[in-house]
C-alpha cells in the first residue's frame, strides 16, 4: 500500500507537469465546451431531446475529460515509461509490477475530479451548472468511466510499441470519439450511419452514463453497463498482455 | 560461508535462441566480481534473473539465500540495483527520486546520510533539478545513490560507465570502490576490460550464453596470455637474431626501426636480460610489455570461438 501510495504522489505531481496533460486535460475541454455550448441557441433544443444546448454540452463535457485522459495521457505516459525502461527500474527498486497499474487508476480518477471540477466551475460561470437530476447515478457514471478508460488506456499503453506510437494511435480513437461520442453534435443531429457508429463508441456510453442521469433523461443504466463490459475487456486485455 | 549469489546450470531462451546456457556463478560477501563479454553475451540476462526480473527457464538462482521470484518482495530491500537500458520520469527531481525510492531500511532523510551519499557522489546541488536537466554522469551517479540508498547487501551495476566521459568514470569506479570498502558485495557487468581490471576481485568471461572461465584479473592474464615482449634499441653490432631465437621461451624476433622486439614466455624475460648483459650489450631503453585482461579475454574469446567452429561444423 505504501508503495502505491508513494507512486500516486510523485505520479500525480508528474502529470501536472505535462505540457501534454495541461493542454490536452484541462484547456482542450473547456475550449470546446466553451465555443460549442455557446453555439446553439434556445430554438435549437429540438435537437437536444429539448434540453438547453449549453446545458447538454456541459453535462456531456466531463466524458471528454475522461477520454483526453484514457486515450491521450495514459497511453502515452505508460508506452514512454516503457520505451525509456522506467517501468524496469520501479520494478527492479521493488514496486509490485501491478502496484504501478493501480497507481494509475488512482491517478486518472482523481485528475477526472479535479479537471471536471475545472471544468465545470469555468462552464458554470459563462452558462450556469444543470441541475443533477440523480446524483448517485450520475456519480457512478463519472467514477466508472474514469476506471474504465483509464483501463483502456492502460491496454493500450501496454500494448503500443512506443510513446508516438500511443500518441498517434490514441488521437486517432480520441477524436471520432470525441465527434461522435459526446463532445460534437447531438445523435439527433447526426445522419443514421453517423448515430449507429456513434452508437458503437464506447465514449458515447459513458457520456450518456454521466448525462442521462445528470439531465433527467433516463437511468443510464444500460450505458453503464456497456461502460462496464468495457472496463472488464480492457482489464482483461491488460492482464494478458503484461502477464501478471 | 554461503555465496551471496549462487547461480547453477541456469538457463533462458527467447524463442529458439539460447542466450544464458547452463551458467554456473558464486559471488562471496564483500567482493566485486565482474561479467565479461561481448554485446550478446548473455550478462544482462544473467544479471536480470539474478535480480528477479526475468524468470530463468532453467537451473536455479539463490541471492542471500533466497528466490529472486519467490522471495522478490524480501530480496529487492537488500539488493540494490542500476539497469542497462532503465532511466526515470524526465520531470522527476533528483530529491523526488530518492524520497521515491527510499523504503523502511533506508538511510534516514534530511541532513544526515542521504545528504552526505548525495555530496559523495556531487549532487548536493542538484537536488531540485529535474532527471532531464542531469548530464550523463551525473544521471549514472544518482543511480548509483538509489542502488545505495537502502544499505544495499548486494549492488548489481550493469553498464554503469557507458557514455560517460574519463573523469566521469573514474569518479564512479571510486564510488564502487568506496562500497567494496564498505562491505557491500558488487555484481558488475562491463564489456570495458579497463573498467574490470581496476576494479573486480574476480571476473567470469561469458560468450554465447556459456561461462568460459572465471577467476582473479590476473589469474586470467596468467592462464590466457602467459607471455611478455620486450623491446630495446637495436645496438646488437654483434649480436645476430638467430641468437635471440635460440634463447629459452622466445617465439618470435622481429625488428621495428630502430627497435627489436622480442616475444615470448614470461620465463624468457630473464633469459634475455642474461644474456644481454653475456653479451656484454646492455640497451638503456629496454621496456617489457606485460599483457592485459582484455588482451587474456580477446585469447580467450578467439579460442572460444576457434571451439564453436568446430562444433558446428564452421556454420558459425
Amino acid at each position: 500500500m505504501n508503495a502505491i501510495l508513494k507512486l500516486v504522489r510523485t505520479e500525480l505531481r508528474l502529470v501536472l507537469r505535462e505540457p501534454l496533460v495541461l493542454a490536452f486535460v484541462f484547456a482542450f475541454p473547456i475550449l470546446t465546451v466553451l465555443v460549442i455550448a455557446g453555439s446553439f441557441g434556445a430554438d435549437d433544443a429540438d435537437a437536444f431531446a429539448n434540453v438547453d444546448p449549453s446545458q447538454w454540452y456541459v453535462a456531456s463535457y466531463l466524458a471528454v475529460v475522461i477520454a483526453a485522459i484514457g486515450l491521450v495521457m495514459v497511453p502515452v505516459h505508460l508506452a514512454g515509461y516503457r520505451e525509456r525502461g522506467v517501468l524496469r527500474r520501479f520494478t527492479a527498486a521493488g514496486f509490485p509490477r501491478w502496484s504501478f497499474a493501480v497507481a494509475q487508476l488512482i491517478v486518472g480518477v482523481s485528475l477526472t475530479m479535479v479537471a471536471s471540477g475545472v471544468l465545470l466551475v469555468v462552464a458554470g460561470l459563462f452558462y450556469g451548472l444543470p441541475p443533477v437530476g440523480n446524483p448517485l447515478a450520475t456519480t457512478v457514471g463519472v467514477v466508472l468511466g474514469a476506471v474504465s478508460f483509464t483501463s483502456v488506456g492502460l491496454l493500450l499503453g501496454a500494448v503500443l510499441p512506443n510513446a508516438r506510437a500511443a500518441q498517434g494511435v490514441g488521437l486517432l480513437v480520441f477524436f471520432p470519439s470525441f465527434l461522435l461520442g459526446g463532445g460534437g453534435p447531438p445523435p439527433d443531429a447526426m445522419s443514421a450511419t453517423m448515430r449507429q457508429i456513434a452508437r458503437l463508441l464506447p465514449l458515447t456510453h459513458v457520456t450518456g452514463a454521466i448525462r442521462d442521469p445528470w439531465l433527467g433523461l433516463g437511468t443510464g443504466t444500460w450505458h453503464l453497463a456497456i461502460v462496464a463490459g468495457v472496463l472488464m475487456l480492457s482489464v482483461l486485455g491488460w492482464r494478458r498482455a503484461v502477464r501478471l | 560461508m554461503r555465496p551471496v549469489v549462487e547461480v547453477r546450470e541456469l538457463c533462458k531462451r527467447y524463442g529458439d535462441r539460447t542466450v544464458v546456457d547452463h551458467v554456473d556463478l558464486d559471488v562471496a560477501e564483500g567482493e566485486i566480481v565482474g561479467l565479461l563479454g561481448s554485446n550478446g553475451a548473455g550478462k544482462t540476462t544473467t544479471v536480470e534473473c539474478i535480480s528477479g526480473l526475468r524468470r530463468p527457464d532453467s537451473g536455479s538462482v539463490r541471492v542471500l539465500g533466497l528466490d529472486p521470484q519467490a522471495d522478490g518482495p524480501q530480496l529487492r530491500s537488500l539488493v540494490g540495483s542500476q539497469l542497462q537500458d532503465s532511466s526515470l520520469p524526465d520531470r522527476l527531481r533528483v530529491g523526488e527520486a530518492i524520497e521515491l525510492f527510499r523504503d523502511s531500511r533506508a538511510l534516514p532523510s534530511g541532513s544526515g546520510p542521504v545528504n552526505g551519499l548525495l555530496q559523495a557522489f556531487g549532487l548536493t546541488e542538484h537536488r531540485r533539478q529535474p532527471f532531464s536537466a542531469l548530464s550523463g554522469g551525473q544521471r549514472q551517479r544518482l543511480f548509483l545513490v538509489l542502488a545505495l540508498l537502502n544499505r544495499p547487501r548486494l549492488v548489481i551495476l550493469d553498464e554503469l560507465t557507458q557514455g560517460l566521459d574519463p573523469a566521469s568514470r573514474r569518479d564512479v569506479w571510486d564510488a564502487v570502490r568506496s562500497l567494496r570498502d564498505a562491505g557491500t558485495t558488487v555484481l558488475l557487468v562491463t564489456h570495458y576490460m579497463d573498467e574490470a581490471q581496476a576494479l573486480c576481485d574476480r571476473v567470469a568471461v561469458l560468450d554465447d550464453g556459456r561461462v568460459l572461465d572465471v577467476g582473479a584479473p590476473v589469474q586470467l592474464v596468467d592462464r590466457h596470455a602467459p607471455w611478455a615482449t620486450v623491446r630495446f634499441g637495436a645496438t646488437l653490432g654483434g649480436v645476430p637474431i638467430e641468437s635471440l631465437r635460440a634463447i629459452e621461451g622466445v617465439r618470435s624476433v622481429r625488428r621495428l626501426g630502430t627497435q627489436v622486439e622480442v616475444h615470448g614466455d614470461r620465463r624468457m624475460i630473464a633469459h634475455l636480460c642474461a644474456s644481454l648483459v653475456g653479451w656484454g650489450d646492455v640497451p638503456g631503453d629496454l621496456s617489457v610489455v606485460m599483457p592485459d585482461l582484455e588482451e587474456a579475454v580477446i585469447d580467450l574469446l578467439a579460442r572460444g570461438d576457434r571451439r564453436a567452429l568446430e562444433l558446428t561444423g564452421g556454420s558459425r
